[in-house]
């Protein structure tokens, strides 16, 4: 048999480590910081790394299997397209959002010409309307002057 | 026949009085400056000269900005939109000659080139380096788009309402003109060039350094690669027709 992969201190640490990061997915999905969408590739894959890390054997027969010669350089390559995978996902979620936030910025420039023009219009009628009254009242005035006078 | 300009900028408070008078000049012309962000009065000046301003709460870049003018028109229905620059490099004087082909329904974008001779002398026509960027763009646009535009970073052309609807719906990001007269062939959409005279900007410095330049190159390289043989259907911008 051969000698272990990785000595079981250095296993036991990765494991922990790896199921703090679990946690911490899990309490950030609880806690609303982190939507589930999201976490779910986090999820998955660092289960995946836990489920490595728990069966390092896993990691020499996949190494045997893909050629290489190093299991440690299989788990290295493995880490790092983790990592890819992770950051490229991040990327699209980057992309969509600026793209959202794009939409809304010109949504709030159009509603904002759009109320200025509303407030004009408003404005303006309002204008007409005291005009409109004064005339009114004036000519109110003119008529019980013109009483006032006949009657004397 | 309802015609809008739709005048971007960004922190373009000292040129944009002289656009904007001269864009007044212009009979039955709506002006729409589009605010992008500024950190000085371009929002209040252009209010003060009776242009609709058009305020985005963030920086968007030109595409962005641009793309809000469009949208305006699309939803006020108008008929034809000219885009001017707010650095007043472009001479309203030409927009007769960039309107006709519209109005005889021979093109749905003309685009004003500095490059195509008018017979009245060069104008202004940008630095050697600069030309030979924009060659090589017109190169990729012809064998990407499949259209021969001399001038494919000229911001000064006007849209039918056609390319209005097409640009309300997508517009590039950064650097976005020669992408967008890419968008418009795909699209079908006819576009024809004119000669136009550029003048040197008054105030400020051309925002496209050397190192933006390179990239500039860069990205419409891929972008230009990258575009698609069709629009894929159904994905747009969000906006609804």
């Amino acid at each position: 048999m051969n000698a272990p992969l990785i000595p079981l201190g250095l296993q036991l640490l990765a494991c922990g480590v790896l199921l703090g990061l679990l946690a911490w997915v899990a309490a950030l999905v609880r806690r609303r910081r982190l939507s589930l969408r999201d976490s779910l590739l986090w999820l998955l894959s660092t289960l995946l790394a836990l489920v490595l890390m728990a069966f390092p054997e896993l990691l020499r027969v996949g190494a045997r299997a893909l050629g290489v010669e190093v299991p440690s350089n299989a788990l290295f390559a493995f880490g790092f397209v983790y990592v890819l995978v992770n950051l490229l996902s991040l990327t699209i979620a980057a992309s969509d959002s600026a793209e959202r936030t794009r939409r809304l910025a010109q949504e709030c420039a159009l509603l904002r010409a759009e109320l200025a023009e509303l407030r004009a219009a408003v404005a303006q009628k309002e204008k007409e309307k005291e005009k409109e009254k004064k005339q009114a009242e004036g000519e109110g005035d003119q008529a019980a002057s013109g009483r006032a006078d006949a009657a004397r | 026949m309802r015609l809008l300009a739709i005048v971007p900028a960004y922190n373009e408070a000292q040129n944009l009085p002289h656009v904007l008078e001269a864009l007044g000049r212009v009979p039955g012309l709506d002006v729409c400056v589009v605010d992008d962000g500024s950190g000085d009065e371009t929002a209040k000046v252009a209010a003060s000269m009776g242009a609709t301003v058009l305020r985005l709460p963030v920086n968007l870049g030109i595409g962005g900005a641009v793309q809000t003018g469009y949208r305006w028109a699309f939803e006020k229905g108008y008929e034809v939109a000219v885009q001017v620059d707010a650095d007043d490099q472009h001479d309203p004087a030409f927009l007769t000659a960039l309107l006709e082909p519209l109005e005889a329904g021979r093109a749905d974008l003309v685009i004003g080139s500095r490059f195509l001779s008018s017979g009245e002398g060069e104008g202004f026509r940008s630095t050697a380096l600069r030309r030979a960027g924009i060659r090589y763009l017109s190169l990729l646009l012809r064998l990407r788009g499949g259209v021969r535009v001399t001038d494919p970073t000229s911001g000064f052309r006007a849209a039918s309402r056609k390319a209005i609807a097409l640009f309300a719906r997508h517009y590039p990001s950064d650097y976005p003109e020669p992408e967008a007269v890419a968008l418009a062939a795909r699209a079908g959409l006819a576009v024809l060039e004119v000669p136009v005279r550029m003048r040197p900007r008054r105030h400020g410095r051309s925002s496209i350094g050397a190192a933006a330049a390179a990239y500039y190159l860069a990205k419409l390289s891929v972008s230009l690669l990258l575009l698609p043989a069709r629009e894929p259907p159904g994905r747009d911008d969000g906006v609804r027709a």
